[in-house]
């Protein structure tokens, strides 16, 4: 009985590593650039490609009165951790319709989790550090990454299959919606696609304000 | 420059210990080191520090927010003294640095106290007598609306600092008192006020004019600041403040019966040469100020300002005063 259990998962296991495709995307802006932290998603066309998966808890640190990463992108249902590193407290909030939310003061590892229930960008921000600024991107599919710092990032293990995909970016000056692409996947080689966003100048509040300015604190 | 400016800066760090060390015995500080610092100057230095180390100490336990910034600034003023005629308008550079240290304690509501004090000297190219090393102590209590950026913020603060001249005649002690608020619109526009009262309190000078007071480095004045920022880009932001100020003010001039006969108080000023009165008369300033800030990383800046200031004093003692720097701070 449970060596024919084993043999039935072993040929399970086997065949989804024979359909696994990887799609390998690079990132640039309008001037060639690599952009960083740019979310790539794909969203299966054939819902039988679409998996059922429960994620694994996530976190958004504070190190050095900067939420780490910057962007966090992750699955619809996750429960994520705002764990502060620096010796000081932060008051983390969001206004944003995806999720509502705020922390009260509180420093180190206590604070409660808070699960992201719908999807969307998520804007993070610090009550006294007004210049702490941060980005949950909350996907409706499990098949996301962000690139690095060449703009680059591969999903792998996609069944194969045909794939809407598309990218946001904090600074990106169009809706995400206007980058999409069809996008057919295959176990027998990686596919690889460029994109070119165009991204507007990201104006922030600054950390340090000149001489005369009302500054922190 | 830079070697006499460090030598300042250890003479400065170095008679400082020395006071506060040997407070008992103040001939134990060197002449040599430290011409003009001396217990009795010191005493609000003292306190203040004193003060400020009790409030460190008993915040230790809690989590608060340390900021320690310096700065660095150039500065060319075309009329240093504040004079009316030609002829006694008196235009100097200066270097200037400052080293300051905040607590700030998140408390509630939307509450935060900050305390803190900064460390500071300016160096004159030719009125060497202005020289001056500052010390001062703040607190303050912030009230943020709201919960965000762009949340508008209230603040009431109090500062006391003393101020030593290389001219010891000059040497005062200022107590400050301010009010201000200030709303953050979007990530480009940020607009504040500020609503001040400053009492200057020094020595009279010892040798002044028969008949009349010599406490004429001693002032009192209030004034309101508005200014706008505008963040111009990721990097770049331009800044406007306006000044409206009433009080006294001391004007420096050569002799005259025109200004004598609306002075508060007069007494030789030689720090302007010999021959030059210090007047301390009654005036409205009004000013502008236009600055453009470069941010060279996240926690430090090079910024440009121009200020312009219109007194009109008692009598029709009326002058201008313009000013520019060039500053540098980082903020840790």
């Amino acid at each position: 009985m449970i060596k024919n259990l084993f043999a039935t998962l072993g040929i399970v296991l086997a065949c989804a590593a024979a359909h696994a495709a990887e799609l390998r995307v690079a990132v640039k802006d309008h001037k060639g650039r690599n952009v960083a932290d740019a979310v790539v998603l794909a969203v299966a066309v054939d819902a039988r490609n679409a998996q059922h998966f429960h994620p694994p808890p996530d976190a958004v640190d504070q190190v050095d009165k900067q939420f780490v990463p910057f962007v966090k992108p992750i699955f619809v249902g996750s429960t994520v951790r705002f764990p502060n590193s620096d010796n000081i407290r932060h008051q983390v909030y969001s206004f944003s319709a995806a999720k509502k939310f705020e922390l009260p003061l509180y420093a180190g590892t206590n604070a409660p989790p808070v699960v992201f229930d719908k999807p969307g960008v998520v804007v993070l921000g610090c009550n006294i550090h007004d210049w702490m600024i941060g980005y949950i991107y909350v996907a409706e599919t499990p098949f996301f990454a962000k690139t690095g710092p060449l703009g680059t990032v591969s999903l792998s293990d996609l069944p194969a299959g045909e794939y809407t995909v598309r990218i946001w970016h904090p600074s990106m000056d169009r809706a995400e919606e206007t980058t999409s692409r069809r996008i057919t996947v295959s176990a027998e080689a990686p596919m690889s696609a460029e994109w070119q966003i165009a991204l507007k100048p990201s104006v922030r509040v600054p950390r340090v304000s000149g001489a005369g300015s009302p500054s922190y604190p | 420059m830079a070697r006499t400016s460090i030598e300042w800066w250890l003479r400065f760090a170095f008679a400082y210990v020395c006071t506060h060390t040997q407070a008992h015995d103040a001939t134990w500080v060197p002449p040599w080191v430290a011409p003009r610092l001396h217990n009795a100057d010191m005493r609000p230095i003292c306190a203040s520090l004193s003060a400020f180390l009790v409030f460190c100490a008993a915040c230790h336990t809690a989590r608060s927010d340390w900021t320690l910034a310096t700065s660095a600034a150039l500065t060319h003023d075309d009329n240093v003294g504040n004079a009316r005629d030609h002829a006694s308008v008196v235009g100097d550079s200066s270097a200037a640095a400052s080293a300051s240290l905040l607590q700030l304690i998140s408390i509630a509501d939307g509450f935060s106290l900050s305390a803190g004090g900064d460390l500071s000297g300016q160096m004159h190219e030719r009125l060497s007598g202005l020289n001056t090393a500052s010390v001062d102590g703040v607190l303050s209590l912030k009230k943020k609306w709201g919960v965000g950026a762009f949340a508008p913020w209230t603040r009431a603060g109090i500062s006391v600092g003393r101020g030593d001249y290389a001219d010891r005649y000059r040497d005062a002690t200022l107590y400050r008192a301010s009010m201000e608020a200030g709303k953050r619109l979007d990530e480009r526009w940020n607009f504040w006020a500020k609503y001040a009262f400053e009492r200057r309190r020094a020595e009279p000078v010892e040798y002044g004019v028969y008949g009349m007071s010599s406490d004429v480095f001693s002032e009192q004045g209030r004034s309101f600041n508005a200014g706008v920022e505008y963040q111009l880009s990721g990097r770049t932001s331009l800044r406007l403040g306006s000044l409206l100020r009433h009080g006294d003010v001391v004007s420096t001039t050569q002799p005259g019966s025109f200004v004598y006969a609306y002075a508060k108080a007069v007494a030789p000023d030689p720090t302007f040469g010999p021959g030059a009165y210090a007047y301390r008369l009654e005036g409205t300033t009004f000013g502008a100020r236009l600055g453009v800030d470069y941010s060279l990383t996240a926690h430090n800046l090079i910024g440009y300002g121009f200020q312009r200031l219109e007194t009109h004093a008692q009598g029709g003692n009326n002058y201008t005063d313009s000013l520019s720097d060039l500053t540098w701070i980082y903020r840790f």
